[in-house]
């Protein structure tokens, strides 16, 4: 599958807060711990060799899950594989807190949920839709009922 | 450097929301002929295949750090999405205004980037209306994000960048022989940008030259200041002539109702 890789680079090189070098282990049976760099930038994790410009992988962050494996250790578990999880080793409990977190919130998905929960509430404290203004009320992509909506397809023909 | 691609089909094929799907052409870069292709927008990825069915998807695009251009050409319907210099612009053509006016609004609402400052803009909003509700809470659960702005950070009204380019795409030049079953429409200009929400000049007017859309992601809250000035023009600019057309039209339906008389 093709993919926009030198622009996917490019961003995995813009400032991001959540950038540190983890102990990384694959999901592989046989996968052994690394040192990388790890970098959160959007929905993406990014896992560099020490020193590397350009990262060797891009993991995007949707449908995953996020565990504690232990005080210092959490996980994440892509494709509904539980076992098939990648490992990250922090420093410290506390920046493995500020990981996990960070990872969760960073998904599109979570955030596209914030965003209905304030529609909903600012709409039934105020009595109106705060999307109005941005002139985006009708698109999809923010509806409170998603899935439910007429213009979820646009199968035009051209 | 390796995309984990299993992770992003297995997103496609899960049950979260596809925010947009549909037919557009898509320009290679190689033999500059559009082919079409069968895109599904899910967050910010664009996916793209030969047909709806299909399992194998041809690739992926992240809509991270690109703007997005509406292009202007009779009888064609073009828009590009264009990653920064030394970086790639992906072309494609709707077959109608109306597609193609949806798919660059959609495509621009789609970053990462713009939801995240969404999300932090009705954050506040919310927590002013709920202080509003109960002045006498005067905790608030919100961490102190950015500085308290003393004016509205609008994320602008959909904004649009026209850019009139030199060449002009005859139908039969732009697209592949004919072995797909689709017409072109007429060749008449774009009409209208039809939403009543999405503030937009008409795309069948001069072309005056909005310059490029800002790169939004590289300091939100500045750039959404800046915006919310420059497209409040563009706004002003449109609203005049949507008076003035209406009063044109007011005035003839008078002058009919008079000759009724």
């Amino acid at each position: 599958m093709r993919f926009n890789e030198k622009e996917l680079v490019c961003l995995s090189r813009q400032p991001s807060e959540m950038a540190a070098e983890l102990g990384m282990r694959g999901p592989k049976k046989g996968d052994v711990v690394k040192r990388r760099l790890v970098k959160l930038v959007v929905n993406f994790l990014f896992y560099f060799r020490i020193d590397e410009e350009e990262p060797i992988g891009a993991l995007l962050l949707e449908q995953c899950r996020v565990e504690r494996e232990d005080s210092q250790t959490f996980s994440i578990a892509f494709l509904d594989e539980a076992e098939r999880k990648y490992l990250f080793e922090c420093d410290s409990e506390e920046q493995c807190k500020e990981w996990t977190d960070s990872i969760i919130k960073a998904s599109y998905e979570f955030m596209r949920r914030n965003l209905i929960f304030y529609r909903t509430e600012i709409h039934r404290l105020t009595g109106k839709d705060p999307l109005e203004q941005y002139g985006i009320s009708d698109e999809t992509r923010f509806q409170v009922n998603s899935g439910s909506q007429l213009m979820a397809r646009d199968t035009s023909s051209l | 450097m390796k995309l984990h691609e299993k992770i992003l089909t297995h997103f496609l094929s899960c049950t979260s929301p596809v925010d947009k799907e549909g037919y557009l052409y898509k320009k290679k870069e190689r033999n500059a002929t559009y082919y079409r292709r069968w895109f599904v927008l899910k967050a910010n990825l664009l996916f793209y295949q030969e047909r709806p069915a299909d399992r194998h998807l041809l690739g992926v695009i992240v809509l991270e750090g690109c703007t997005v251009q509406m292009l202007d050409s009779d009888g064609f319907f073009p828009f590009a999405l264009q990653f920064g210099s030394g970086l790639k612009t992906y072309r494609f053509a709707a077959g109608d205004a109306q597609t193609q006016g949806r798919w660059v609004k959609a495509l621009f609402l789609a970053s990462h980037c713009y939801l995240s400052n969404l999300v932090r803009d009705l954050g506040r909003q919310y927590e002013e209306a709920k202080q509003q509700q109960d002045p006498t809470n005067s905790c608030s659960s919100l961490k102190s994000l950015s500085p308290p702005t003393n004016s509205l950070l609008v994320p602008a009204l959909f904004p649009l960048s026209l850019v009139r380019e030199g060449r002009s795409f005859s139908a039969s030049d732009a697209l592949p022989p004919p072995s797909m079953p689709t017409k072109m429409a007429a060749k008449k200009s774009p009409k209208k940008w039809p939403r009543r929400n999405a503030h937009v000049t008409p795309l069948n007017g001069p072309a005056p030259p909005y310059g490029e859309w800002p790169l939004v992601g590289s300091d939100p809250l500045v750039e959404f200041s800046k915006l919310h000035d420059f497209y409040g023009q563009e706004v002003k600019k449109a609203r005049e002539e949507w008076l003035r057309s209406r009063q044109t039209e007011k005035e003839q339906r008078e002058k009919d109702l008079i000759d009724l008389g």
